[in-house]
């Protein structure tokens, strides 16, 4: 895995902005999404959701429903036999059995000839409910004797957070008793906080609340299933993970991985959304009941109401420094609300808290929290954007508390690598420094103080910055790289290419091997065929699978040039492959070409091996990734409303692979981070039912609300990804809440510490400080 | 309930296909010709994804029955351009390189192409203005609106 690769000559590969090769089909329409499929014979699938978000299932009556013409299954939960009490997942509770613990969660479901006739049989059937009490706000079902969620005895979901606890050294304690719906806690302490506490000079306290936000993606979860006569499943799925969504659906079905095939479809957004099984498993059985392939695409209410959205997170710090600016000690509580089922990860918001930034002494508690809500799943950088809008607020207040320059402070206080985490570990090499530095010499914050003179009658004018960064995904995973008769190259991974990685994993093989890009295919393969590869998830991509890449065309390059040694009777080590020609280096008529070589490789009775490299490595070493965010404002007092003047994104990348696919990367990242900060919220009355499940009430930002997106890109090298490549996806959904809160406090003089900064909040607190 | 007959014209061609009477104008396209290229994001109208022109104005077919089609031209995404003849706008998404995920990206061009139908030399703010109505998580709008401009300003240059 070095970070040096030497060609033998400057390939058309990494560096280069060069458009994905399936732009055309994108932009024509010809890319084939599930619910573009429909193979002969389909049916349609529907799910009735319970209209309660907490009740007891006392009777179903499917009969009327079965009776109508066109319908070719009803199943509850009885007409399934895998199902089981205290399922640990959302994927695993196919069906309520006999208590619903979220309002929208599945009670039957039908397949019939066309979407219509599913419709109608939703409405016959007759489900009896007896309503039980809500436990719909977190800090309220913490308490004993709040309503239970979860059935007792279920087991916390903690494989995503025991596998993040192992690497954050994180404890986890014993629940208290009765609190039933407290499902994970964890506790991180070092030195003496109460001391830290006494001889601070300013200590402010204040609690942070972000609301549930979905990742917002616009293509429903779809999925098309279908049986054959063997037993033998195959699954075209919107999944961010093909061999994630084969090991969950086997698990709930309780067959072997072998006898499932999942086929990864163009998969129209995820962001953590699309890397648990939802839909798969349901849809599955309808399949096997009737025999015929069925597919099921929720409607955008359904995504919004039991769809899989980020935990709302509270999170209360107090925080010391002395006067000179030394800090001395931060304590802090983190509640996770992870709606009906355990899934959260608690480690990222302690590691975030309790070691950004040098304290020396700290002590942050975590809780995941169950309520009667859909329950969540990871949304780009799962708790990093809500955990850094608390820890950059707090530390912006901290620096103005003390009058000192608030990007100074936070320089002179930011772990640099080596610096030991909150669990004792090092900070791996980061770029956290060069990037706050960078956005700190833009124009727009030199000059933040002539826009906020220049406010003109009734407008108040404003700058604000902040950091934020993501640690880096890790997962085993493979590639292979072959050579074609023709000369060109083959890359094969199972890595499902939501945001145009393909083409920058091309560029990597281009470079490894030593042949333009234009020569290398790379294909995405079904779970039958691919090498076994890691979730598009977690800015890990390019990350593992480029080293697989890489490491898989060094190795195709090695058996070419030792054939080519052979055939040329030269050394290895004096040939180069040029112009997709292997020469003897200095003797340019002495060569063959890589279609000869190829040719080789597949002809009959040829003693010539064909050329196939591979690689299949596992990681340890995650790569930090650290972004700024710079936003220039303008706000109406009167009515709270926020102008976006400009937005500015700097981010270290590592190495920038492709810098136009980067650049998209960090444009739609920041306008996430945006939209949580502005305008985004899932709405829950006291009953726990979402009061805002449209795309018109689930206010997303369109081109109109934004200014263009500057980006700005440093490249500080990791040690371990491929050519000094770091993560990419997360980092830049991380600052801007913090950003756009320090901005309105410099344009206002208010602080808010509750998402989303609307309007309506920020007219609110003006008035009040008034 | 029998279908109707369903008679419009659809990417220059004429077409007659049977349909459900409460059918949209969306699902008679994906569902019964096999024009899967404008989405369903929604199917309430609020995201753009299904936009198509009818009669040369954008909309959202998923809001419109099939049968209000009757005696109408239908311009889909597939109708706009096709790989190896495409359209500037399309072409210039691609060299700008705004498809991510790609699934609000038909929707935008077909209100793109309407807005440059209809004002061929849009401002900045009459370009966000004129895709509003399309909502995209992946790329921020700002490579979009580069390659709208880009479009703009290339079709002027060719008048002048």
């Amino acid at each position: 895995m070095s970070t040096v690769m030497k060609t033998t000559r400057d390939v058309k590969g990494i560096g280069l902005s060069i458009p994905r090769p399936d732009g055309p089909e994108k932009v024509t329409g010809q890319v084939q999404y599930v619910a573009d499929l429909s193979p002969r014979g389909l049916l349609h699938a529907k799910l009735l959701r319970s209209p309660h978000a907490h009740a007891r299932i006392l009777r179903i009556d499917v009969s009327r429903a079965r009776a109508l013409p066109g319908v070719r299954a009803v199943l509850t939960a009885a007409d399934i036999p895998e199902l089981k009490r205290k399922a640990p997942t959302r994927a695993h509770a196919v069906l309520a059995i006999d208590r619903v613990v979220f309002a929208g969660q599945p009670v039957a479901a039908v397949a019939a000839d066309e979407p219509a006739i599913a419709e109608e049989a939703l409405d016959l059937i007759d489900v009896q409910y007896e309503v039980l009490p809500v436990s719909a706000d977190p800090l309220e079902a913490m308490k004993p004797g709040a309503p239970p969620v979860a059935d007792a005895g279920t087991e916390a979901d903690t494989s995503e957070a025991q596998a993040h606890g192992s690497v954050a050294g994180v404890t986890t304690e014993a629940k208290p008793a009765k609190a039933v719906n407290i499902s994970q806690q964890a506790r991180i302490q070092r030195g003496d906080v109460a001391k830290g506490f006494a001889e601070s000079d300013v200590v402010i306290e204040k609690t942070y609340r972000v609301p549930m936000v979905h990742q917002g993606y616009l293509e429903p979860h779809a999925v098309l299933a279908q049986w054959d006569t063997t037993g033998f499943l195959t699954l075209w799925s919107s999944t961010q993970g093909s061999f994630n969504t084969r090991s969950e659906v086997a698990d709930v079905l309780e067959l072997s991985e072998n006898r499932i095939k999942v086929i990864p479809m163009e998969c129209g957004g995820g962001f953590g959304g699309k890397i648990r099984a939802l839909c798969e498993p349901i849809t599955a059985i309808l399949a096997r009941a009737t025999g015929r392939p069925v597919r099921y695409v929720m409607t955008r209410r359904e995504e919004l109401e039991a769809g899989m959205p980020a935990p709302q997170v509270i999170i209360r710090l107090k925080t010391g420094v002395k006067r000179d600016g030394t800090l001395m000690a931060i304590e802090g509580e983190a509640v996770l609300e992870s709606g009906a089922f355990s899934g959260a990860v608690l480690a990222v918001s302690g590691v975030f808290l309790a070691s950004l930034y040098r304290w020396p002494s700290f002590d942050v508690k975590g809780f995941e929290v169950l309520t009667h809500k859909p329950s969540i799943a990871a949304y780009r950088a799962p708790v990093a954007p809500q955990t850094i809008f608390a820890i950059d607020s707090q530390m912006e207040q901290l620096a103005k508390a003390i009058g000192v320059d608030p990007v100074e402070f936070r320089l002179r206080h930011l772990q640099r690598e080596g610096d030991k985490m909150a669990n004792g570990q090092p900070w791996l090499s980061n770029g956290g420094v060069e990037v706050l530095t960078r956005i700190a010499e833009h124009p727009l914050w030199k000059k933040r103080a002539e826009w906020k003179a220049s406010s003109p009658t009734g407008r108040l004018r404003g700058t604000g910055l902040s950091l934020g960064g993501w640690l880096g995904g890790l997962q085993p995973t493979g590639a292979t790289v072959r050579l074609n008769p023709d000369g060109s190259v083959q890359v094969l991974t199972g890595q499902v290419d939501i945001a145009g990685t393909n083409i920058a994993l091309a560029q990597i093989a281009a470079t490894a091997y030593g042949i333009d890009v234009d020569k290398v295919r790379i294909t995405t393969g079904d779970t039958d065929v691919a090498p076994m590869t890691g979730l598009s998830a977690g800015s890990k991509t390019i990350y593992t699978v480029g080293v697989a890449v890489m490491e898989a065309a060094k190795d195709a390059r090695n058996q070419t040039l030792e054939i080519a040694a052979k055939e040329l009777e030269a050394s290895v080590h004096d040939l180069e492959i040029d112009n997709e020609k292997v020469v003897v280096r200095g003797v340019p008529d002495k060569g063959i070409t890589l279609a000869q070589i190829g040719k080789k490789g597949n002809l009959y009775m040829s003693k010539v091996q064909p050329v196939l490299g591979v690689s299949h490595p596992a990681f340890s070493q995650q790569a930090p990734a650290f972004c700024a965010q710079l936003a220039k404002i303008e706000i109406d007092p009167e009515t709270g409303e926020v102008t976006l003047h400009d937005f500015v994104v700097v981010q270290d990348v590592g190495k920038a692979i492709n810098p136009l696919a980067i650049e998209g990367q960090m444009q739609g990242g920041a306008v996430q981070s945006l939209g949580m900060a502005l305008t985004e919220a899932l709405v829950y009355d006291d009953k726990a039912r979402l009061t805002n499940p449209s795309l018109l009430d689930y206010r997303k930002l369109t081109a109109a609300d934004l200014p263009n997106i500057e980006t700005i890109i440093v490249e500080k090298p990791s040690p371990h990804g491929p050519f000094g490549a770091r993560g990419v996806g997360e980092p830049p959904i991380v600052p801007a809440p913090a950003a756009i809160a320090n901005a309105i406090e410099d344009a206002t003089g208010v602080r808010l510490t509750e998402l989303p900064l609307s309007s309506e909040r920020i007219a609110l607190a003006i008035a009040n400080a008034t | 309930m029998a279908k109707l007959v369903l008679n419009c014209t659809v990417n220059g061609e004429p077409a007659e296909v049977l349909v459900q009477p409460w059918d949209t104008l969306l699902d008679a396209l994906r569902e019964r010709m096999g024009l899967t290229g404008p989405k369903e994001g929604c199917g309430t109208g609020d995201c753009g994804a299904c936009t198509v022109h009818l009669d040369g104005k954008p909309i959202a077919s998923c809001l419109l029955l099939a049968m209000q089609a009757r005696g109408h031209v239908v311009l889909t995404i597939e109708g706009l351009g096709r790989p190896g003849a495409l359209h500037p706008l399309q072409d210039a998404f691609v060299r700008h390189g705004v498809p991510q995920c790609g699934f609000c990206i038909p929707g935008v061009l077909m209100a793109a192409a309407a807005l440059l139908t209809e004002n061929p030399h849009p401002t900045e703010e009459e370009i966000r203005y004129g895709i509003a109505g399309n909502l995209c998580r992946c790329t921020g709008y700002t490579k979009m609106l580069a390659a709208i401009t880009e479009t703009a300003g290339a079709a002027a240059g060719r008048r002048s």
